[in-house]
């Protein structure tokens, strides 16, 4: 949800940098010895096995591609040159007004994943390639990677964006099945074909000079982009999204395969994609990697920036909070969380929902320009009016880092109510501040949820299962609530940025040494 | 008026025999591609160059004879060494001739299971001289390209029946991302005679500076589709390729609004058919 900071560029980078001085006595000094940094161990392909600490394999040289970019440039109203046009030296711009990161897991997971690999040494030459309609063409960033941005025309951006979102919708069960089955055969999946295909040559041309080890491709509307590579260098594609192949239309399929299989690895984010797909009929390698943050990037805040923040939404110090941190999105299902609120209102008085977060790349105007997040917000405005409890839920919009920071640590709980959810980055982040959390079901981290021991699990498809789960924390404010904010805090480790770089490495040396 | 010296009316005669060849050369390369226009592409591509090679051949021996050049001994020795060259080396020739038609007209492609004579397996390499087979014994097999054009070849794939290939050369001048949209857009009108769970696929089988090769996969409904489906797509292929030049040419001189396009150092053409 929130960024960085809003300092300079330089002055953020050089702060970043005295910290990985010592990564691991920063780390430990504020998140305790379980989330120390080890030092990058190598893989001897030999013997199958890390070598351990101190043995460093040689370098390799990484493309990343995303749909999301990791910057998003600030827009100018009244006809004005916006200032990346004529600047795009990132240390003479400011966060926070020219430009600010990503809300979501390319900058909350493949950045600081990036970052640290390249402060190890095991990668090198890291070109990122992103869609960003309003962005310069290229932008190197202090860290040693380079940002490239493509760039659509508003009418090829309309096409690619609904045939996204087709995609998305369908893989989430929430689309027709009509818009499923013609979707290959429209115009929209032409521009998505022309985005992709714009993406890959660029990347081919990329190699040509920077002559790349290994090609990561995250987001599941990068897909085709294996294929199109036309590269028999290693390709491994990161699947964010859930993954049923039950929901996976049958004129998908013969398409799909064929794009899955263009890759040396699938790497998914829970057990159950990789079993579902498996019994898809992938014969390709599937591996489960967690996702992960990076616990650095989360601090604490002062009382007096945790006293406005609170002002600034309006929360008493008498409130119960429950807090929802999720994109304004229908699948993210916050309408659920607002009519258990509405159950539960007169047996809680205090109880009020934040909800924090707006819309996705997708939905913003830098972005696609999908209106899906201003809509999906006054439907639950529209809810929570009707359901008498607009005064009960508060709507942040987008908070910066340290608001997010605030809100961890004033509420009571947190919740995941999607009915499909990748992983829950979300879920992780509240666990860093020892918060109890309620995820549904449904959501890949529930894989790492024991049912009352390290949060509360409910069906979202079951009437009344959310509300059933917040009353078991509200009832039990002290202990309950404390147990499970530990052993969350524990479970944390394993979505850790540093526990994935031992991962992501480990993984990354098989499929380049095969 | 200036009087032209007699010596000169001879290399003026070989100048002009020498530009009407180029004018003919271009009128029959037009006229080539309007009577092949509903053919395969990549077939009206070499009848192009054949034909301009066949003109500036007749046209160059016209006009060298102009010079009082006796080409009669030049022409034996080229003959000669063409028959020599032919006879010396007519099994390379058969199978690399063979291979350039069977791209066009086998029944199968890299990956098929196919049976020939006696032996049968996946294929696994299509080369100039042979197609190699991997039997099920797990046995390499080579069989010449020329076989195919003599003996009958089944292709086991299941519904490999419906499946029907294109080869493409794409001059470099085309923007590939642009011309592949487009044809998605014109093949989705055609929808209604193809397997609607097969969408059209591009790949790109290899590049040059100068060119870009794909494939073009679609899928047919019916059997009886086959033949009328190809020569429609071929005739979009070539007509989009046409707009794409003309387009490309367009954008290159007016400036494109997508960005991030890399620099087409490499340049887009049309072939056809499969199984």
């Amino acid at each position: 949800m929130g960024s960085y900071s809003e300092r300079p560029w330089g002055e953020l980078h050089s702060a970043q940098t005295r910290q990985e001085d010592d990564p691991s006595a920063a780390i430990e000094r504020r998140w305790g010895p379980e989330f120390g940094a080890r030092p990058l161990a190598a893989f001897d392909p030999l013997q199958g096995a890390f070598l351990g600490e101190g043995h460093h394999m040689g370098a390799v040289s990484v493309c990343i591609n995303t749909q999301t970019p990791l910057l998003q440039f600030s827009s100018t109203e009244g006809g004005s040159r916006p200032v990346w046009e004529f600047e795009t030296d990132l240390s003479k711009l400011h966060e926070g007004v020219d430009y600010r990161f990503s809300p979501g897991g390319v900058t909350r997971m493949v950045y600081p994943l990036a970052r640290r690999l390249i402060a190890e040494g095991a990668w090198r030459d890291v070109h990122w390639v992103s869609l960003n309609p309003r962005a310069p063409e290229t932008v190197s960033l202090p860290d040693g990677i380079t940002l490239h941005n493509v760039a659509l025309d508003r009418e090829r951006l309309d096409g690619y964006g609904k045939a996204k979102e087709a995609i998305w919708t369908t893989v989430h069960g929430l689309a027709a099945p009509r818009i499923a089955r013609d979707l290959f055969w429209t115009d929209d999946y032409g521009e998505y074909t022309y985005y992709n295909r714009t993406t890959a040559e660029l990347i081919r041309h990329l190699d040509r000079t920077a002559d790349f080890d290994i090609f990561y491709i995250h987001d599941f509307q990068q897909l085709p982009i294996g294929h199109m590579l036309g590269t028999l260098k290693p390709k491994v594609f990161r699947w964010h999204i859930p993954f049923d192949g039950r929901r996976i239309p049958a004129p998908w399929r013969p398409l799909l395969s064929t794009y899955l299989n263009s890759y040396d690895v699938i790497v998914v984010s829970a057990e159950r994609y990789r079993a579902s797909l498996k019994s898809f009929g992938h014969r390709g390698r599937v591996e489960r990697l967690y996702p992960y943050v990076d616990p650095r990037e989360y601090g604490e805040p002062t009382p007096s920036e945790e006293a406005a923040a609170l002002e600034k939404f309006g929360i008493s110090p008498e409130d119960v909070v429950a807090l929802v941190v999720a994109r304004m999105d229908p699948a993210k299902r916050q309408d659920r969380v607002i009519e258990a609120l509405a159950r539960l209102a007169r047996g809680f008085p205090r109880l009020r929902l934040v909800l924090a977060g707006n819309g996705s790349f997708s939905g913003t105007r830098g972005g696609l320009g999908l209106s899906k997040a201003d809509l999906w917000r006054r439907h639950l405005e529209a809810t929570a009016r009707s359901r008498n409890v607009a005064d009960r839920v508060v709507f942040t919009g987008h908070v910066s880092q340290r608001e997010l920071e605030c809100l961890y640590r004033r509420c009571a709980f947190t919740i995941l109510p999607s009915t499909r959810e990748g992983f829950g980055l979300v879920v992780v982040e509240s666990w860093l501040y020892r918060k109890p959390t309620v995820v549904s079901r449904q959501a890949g981290i529930a894989d790492l949820i024991d049912d009352g021991e390290n949060g509360i699990l409910f069906d979202p498809d079951r009437p009344g299962g959310l509300e059933r789960a917040m009353t078991r924390l509200l009832r039990d404010p002290g202990p309950l609530r404390e147990r499970l904010g530990n052993a969350g805090f524990r479970t944390a480790r394993r979505c850790s940025v540093d526990a994935a770089v031992r991962d992501e490495t480990r993984l990354l040396v098989r499929v380049v040494e095969n | 008026m200036v009087e032209i010296p007699t010596f000169l009316w001879p290399v003026i005669f070989f100048g002009v025999i020498l530009g009407l060849t180029w004018l003919f050369s271009y009128l029959a390369e037009l006229a080539i591609w309007g009577i092949m226009r509903q053919s395969n592409p990549q077939i009206t591509v070499a009848a192009q160059r054949l034909g301009v090679v066949i003109v500036w051949l007749v046209g160059t021996v016209l006009a060298v004879q102009e010079l009082g050049v006796s080409v009669d001994i030049l022409l034996l020795v080229i003959a000669l060494l063409g028959a020599a060259a032919i006879i010396a080396l007519r099994q390379p020739l058969e199978n690399f001739g063979a291979k350039y038609f069977a791209d066009l007209y086998a029944p199968f492609k890299l990956g098929d299971t196919i049976r020939l004579g006696d032996q049968t397996g996946r294929v696994i390499e299509i080369n100039a001289m042979s197609t190699v087979i991997l039997s099920e014994d797990d046995r390499l097999v080579g069989l010449p390209n020329s076989l195919f054009l003599r003996q009958s070849v089944v292709n086991l794939t299941p519904q490999a029946w419906k499946e029907v290939t294109v080869p493409i050369t794409l001059p470099g001048s085309v923007d590939l991302a642009t011309y592949e949209s487009d044809m998605l857009k014109v093949l989705s009108r055609l929808r209604v005679r193809l397997d609607r769970r097969y969408p059209p696929v591009f790949t790109v089988r290899s590049r040059s500076a100068q060119s870009t090769d794909l494939v073009l996969t679609v899928m047919v409904r019916r059997p009886e589709d086959r033949e009328p489906v190809l020569a429609e797509v071929n005739l979009r292929l070539t007509e989009a390729i046409e707009k794409a030049r003309s387009g490309g040419a367009r954008a290159s001189s007016e400036g494109g609004s997508d960005r991030a396009r890399p620099p087409s150092t490499e340049p887009a053409s049309v072939g056809r058919n499969g199984p």
